[in-house]
């Protein structure tokens, strides 16, 4: 195990706008989650809600299998 | 790849070698960003509420020592049983696994600290409110909720207003896990020091990224059920009223889609810190790396299709119970995995058996017999029989105390002397083990005979012919509790006067924080390691 050479400020600032994003698509998701399922039971029945909900859930899988796949 | 401590030291005042000013006392506390304070802090309130909800639980047992009511009446004893389950879920486990987070998963990647500082002291400051409003319900009008920690509508939309302080307290402890959880799976996708890839990384980092998405997509789905309760209770929607057209049902669809995944949530990062000691005191690597990540995932991924075995009992139609029958049953093949993979690695390795191990071993034995249980619950025809017993009851604490417990019990004894710099007692550590062990199975196993008799749970009062194993379990449970100040005292005797602990005091580890020394300084890896 060796070190590298220190960071320069320009890597701080493109690591603090990558975390950024990567935090807001994942609070996109909680929202989504969270507005998503009483919008369903709002608008009807449970066949709505579960359908909406496992789109969602669905979406969110292939989302994060997808990007871990990638790296 | 870089790490960030510039603008970290920037954030805290510090002085430019990044250690000077740091506040003392009590506002080092409120104030910290450091991924070790806070995880510090996290360990302990853990613990703080695991006393808190054990007190409640031995209050449930001392009622229940005898049939007939003699310790507290029928209504507190339902508050009891329904603050146990949220305080020992959302206030001992679930911060207890975030603490380890804190506390290992930089030092596991090599990274300088959490992803964002400032929101990981947030996280963890929403806490202590949360706690206060959930015990303090105890002393509003009407009492604490007293429906079950499952709050199930109606019971919960005419309950008095310590329902609307537990509604507040899933709110915010809810905010605090999405938040914590954003933090976990940023800091491992994006501060991973160079050439420590996704697969080489520690088990325990990997459970823990796969937690965090199942916070990430079911904590919203709780806050949106309990928000529906509140404007059911408050502002006259009917969502799950039946007076005004709502299914209460629909409330336990709700409620366990984010139930289920609930449960793995608390038992993935027991999987990897289990997943560390075995190895470790095994002395060979962990077997079958790659098959335990995708065990892992994969039983992420089921646990998002088997909510309703919860729901056998409320008349499913048949094609649904049959799915989620055969659904569940599925997650006993990555499940068995991942024993199975336990088992090999410790096949011909030169072992020990320290407390860590102890407990490891210990894990296994009684979490798989859970998990056994757990295929028991999920045969429908059976559980027509036995829901809402006590076999459920046994089932439960076969996990989430002889899982998830004794992980964090063994996490603590082997990653100690890396937070404090000091050994603790091993023949204490050992004692505290036997005796958790056998009293935790004098407590829990005669439930199982219990609920096949058909003792309903939740019942202060119970027919005559469950006398013996009820006196039995209660015995056992008092055992239990007061075992664990033993353990308080075990952990305090070594942060005040353990003998020095070397860098790395086991010899069989391997993973990146046994190469700083202990006590792990107060900054680590701020020039990330290169990780072969
Ligand atoms: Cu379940």
């Amino acid at each position: 195990m060796d070190t590298t050479t220190p960071p320069k400020p320009d890597d701080a600032r493109r690591q603090r706008s990558a975390n950024l994003r990567t935090a807001l698509v994942f609070a996109s998701i909680a929202v989504v989650f969270f507005v998503g399922i009483i919008t369903t039971k709002w608008m009807g029945g449970p066949t709505i809600g579960i359908g909406v909900m496992g789109v969602a859930v669905l979406v969110f899988l292939v989302f994060a299998i997808g990007r871990n796949v990638r790296k | 790849m870089s790490s960030i401590p510039h603008d970290h030291a920037a954030a805290h005042g510090e002085g430019p070698d990044g250690h000077a000013h740091h506040p003392t006392g009590i506002m080092r506390w409120i104030t910290t960003t450091n991924h070790k304070d806070i995880g510090t802090m996290y360990l302990w309130f853990s613990f703080t509420m695991f006393i808190v909800g054990g007190c409640m639980a031995l209050t449930i047992r001392a009622e229940l020592f005898q049939p007939g009511l003699q310790v507290v009446n029928p209504e507190f004893f339902n508050s009891m049983t329904t603050l146990h389950g949220l305080i020992m879920v959302f206030g001992a486990l679930m911060p207890g696994a975030v603490g380890f987070a804190n506390w290992m998963i930089p030092m596991q990647i090599g990274a300088p600290d959490m992803a964002f500082a400032r929101m990981n002291n947030w996280s963890f400051w929403l806490l202590p409110p949360a706690a206060i409003l959930l015990v303090g319900s105890l002393f509003v009008p009407g009492g604490a909720a007293a429906a079950g920690w499952t709050m199930y509508p109606p019971l919960t939309i005419q309950a008095g207003m310590g329902m609307d302080f537990t509604i507040f307290a899933v709110h915010i402890m809810g905010a605090s896990s999405i938040m914590g959880s954003i933090n976990i799976i940023t800091t491992i996708l994006n501060l991973r020091a160079p050439g420590m890839t996704l697969m080489k990384m520690p088990l325990f980092c990997w459970t823990w990224l796969i937690t965090a998405y199942l916070l990430i997509a079911v904590m919203p789905v709780l806050a949106g059920a309990v928000t529906m309760l509140l404007t059911d209770r408050h502002f006259g929607t009917t969502f799950f009223n039946a007076a005004g057209g709502g299914d209460p049902v629909l409330f336990q669809h709700v409620f366990w889609f984010f139930g289920h995944p609930e449960v793995y949530i608390i038992i993935l990062p027991a999987f990897g810190i289990v997943s560390e000691i075995i190895p470790t005191f095994s002395r060979k690597p962990l077997f079958g790396y790659a098959s335990m990540v995708y065990a892992v995932a994969a039983i992420a991924i089921l646990s998002f299709i088997v909510w309703a075995h919860h729901m056998f009992t409320t008349g499913l139609p048949t094609a649904g119970i049959l799915f989620y029958m055969y659904a569940t049953m599925l997650i006993a093949i990555p499940t068995g995995v991942k024993v199975f993979n336990w088992l090999a690695t410790m096949w011909k390795g030169s072992l020990t058996f320290e407390a860590p191990m102890l407990f490891a071993i210990g894990f296994l034995f009684l979490f798989t017999l859970g998990g056994f249980t757990g295929l028991v619950c999920a045969i429908q025809p059976i559980d027509v029989q036995i829901q809402d017993t006590y076999y459920v009851v046994a089932h439960f604490h076969y996990v989430m105390v002889a899982g998830t417990l004794f992980a964090f019990f063994g996490g603590t004894y082997y990653w100690l002397p890396k937070w404090c710099g000091r050994m603790y007692d091993a023949k204490l550590a050992e004692a505290h083990f036997w005796l958790s062990f056998v009293f935790f199975n004098v407590t829990f196993f005669p439930m199982h005979f219990l609920g096949l008799a058909g003792m309903p749970r939740r019942v202060p009062d119970y027919a005559q012919q469950f006398a013996d194993w009820n006196m039995v379990a209660s015995i056992g449970s008092f055992g239990f509790g007061f075992t664990q100040l033993l353990f308080f005292y075990i952990v305090v005797k070594a942060i005040r006067s353990g003998a020095k602990a070397p860098a790395k005091p086991w010899e069989g580890a391997t993973t990146l924080e046994w190469t700083v020394p202990s006590p792990a300084p107060y900054h680590t890896f701020e020039t990330p390691p290169f990780v072969k």
